[in-house]
């Protein structure tokens, strides 16, 4: 089951996204918060074969250095859905992720209320392909940094 | 094994992956990126500049995901906290295929407050091919 109100079909709407000549380096991206679950960070992690007990189980995660249940760093990947719009052009069918690097503050937990702050950093063409480079902080609900990354992707034409 | 065991050519070995479709769908519920890259391979025979895919591909972000696992895997036992991981895709992983990621330590280094390695990390395929290429950070905080 996918989480409620988060749209499957990316070609609804398809024509209401930014194009690559529409996005502006520099013009925020409009984002929504979300709440982080227990059971949304269990479903990444059995996606991608990761079942360590800092994600499954609390006696474990609560005696060890975190004090309690953590996700795993990579979970900015759903958060990178999960704190966008429907309407948001990182869902335009056919963007190709070319690679991402991504820095990590602290971990995000269940129960985080989670906000993203994202932009276009850059747009090029290199070797005929449309170019944008996208950049992203993840905060908590204290304000303090989760992770922060930017990714390189080869958009549709 | 500690900080200071590690050296520069010391090997990590994460665990492999073998995307099928069924992996790839659970990959989109679990993500929420339905990219019909990944869902639809009539929409895959299109070329895309100069690439053709020629059938659903897994999300690279499935394989930065498995990166990750192996970071996790080997630093945590020792104390170490994943900083950093930057990731550049070579080739496409289809369903069949069969990923393993794999890691060497190329330096490390002590600041003012913290100790540090640096990794080389590429994912290999079942023919030998490097599908994806990357570096890490890994810190290994005083007192941990």
């Amino acid at each position: 089951m996918t989480e409620p109100g988060y749209e499957t079909d990316f070609w609804k709407d398809a024509e209401l996204r930014k194009a690559w000549d529409d996005i502006v380096p520099g013009e925020p991206r409009k984002t929504i918060p979300y709440t982080l679950t227990r059971e949304a960070i269990q479903k990444y992690c059995r996606a991608v074969g990761d079942l360590h007990p800092l994600y499954f189980d609390e006696d474990y995660a609560r005696k060890s250095r975190y004090k309690g249940l953590i996700a795993p760093p990579a979970i900015h990947i759903l958060l990178m859905f999960a704190c966008t719009p429907a309407d948001d052009w990182m869902r335009s069918p056919g963007t190709v992720n070319a690679g991402q690097s991504w820095s990590y503050n602290l971990p995000a937990r269940p129960g985080d209320v989670i906000r993203l702050d994202a932009r276009a950093l850059d747009k090029f063409i290199r070797k005929d392909r449309l170019f944008v480079v996208h950049d992203n902080v993840f905060f908590n609900q204290r304000d303090e940094v989760i992770c922060s990354g930017r990714g390189w992707t080869i958009r549709p034409n | 094994m500690t900080f200071d065991d590690l050296k520069p050519g010391q090997q990590i070995a994460g665990a492999t992956f073998s995307p099928t479709r069924e992996s790839i769908r659970e990959f989109c519920e679990a993500s929420l990126d339905f990219n019909p890259l990944h869902l639809d391979d009539e929409y895959t025979t299109r070329n895309f500049g100069k690439t053709n895919f020629g059938g659903i591909i897994m999300h690279g972000m499935n394989n930065f995901g498995v990166i990750s696992r192996m970071l996790t895997d080997w630093s945590y036992p020792i104390g170490g906290v994943q900083r950093r991981l930057e990731t550049r895709w070579k080739i496409p992983v289809k369903p069949g295929d069969t990923i393993k990621p794999g890691a060497v330590i190329t330096a490390t280094q002590t600041t003012g407050k913290s100790r540090w390695a640096t990794l080389d990390i590429a994912v290999l395929n079942q023919r030998g091919e490097t599908v994806a290429a990357g570096e890490a950070l890994v810190e290994f905080p005083v007192g941990v």
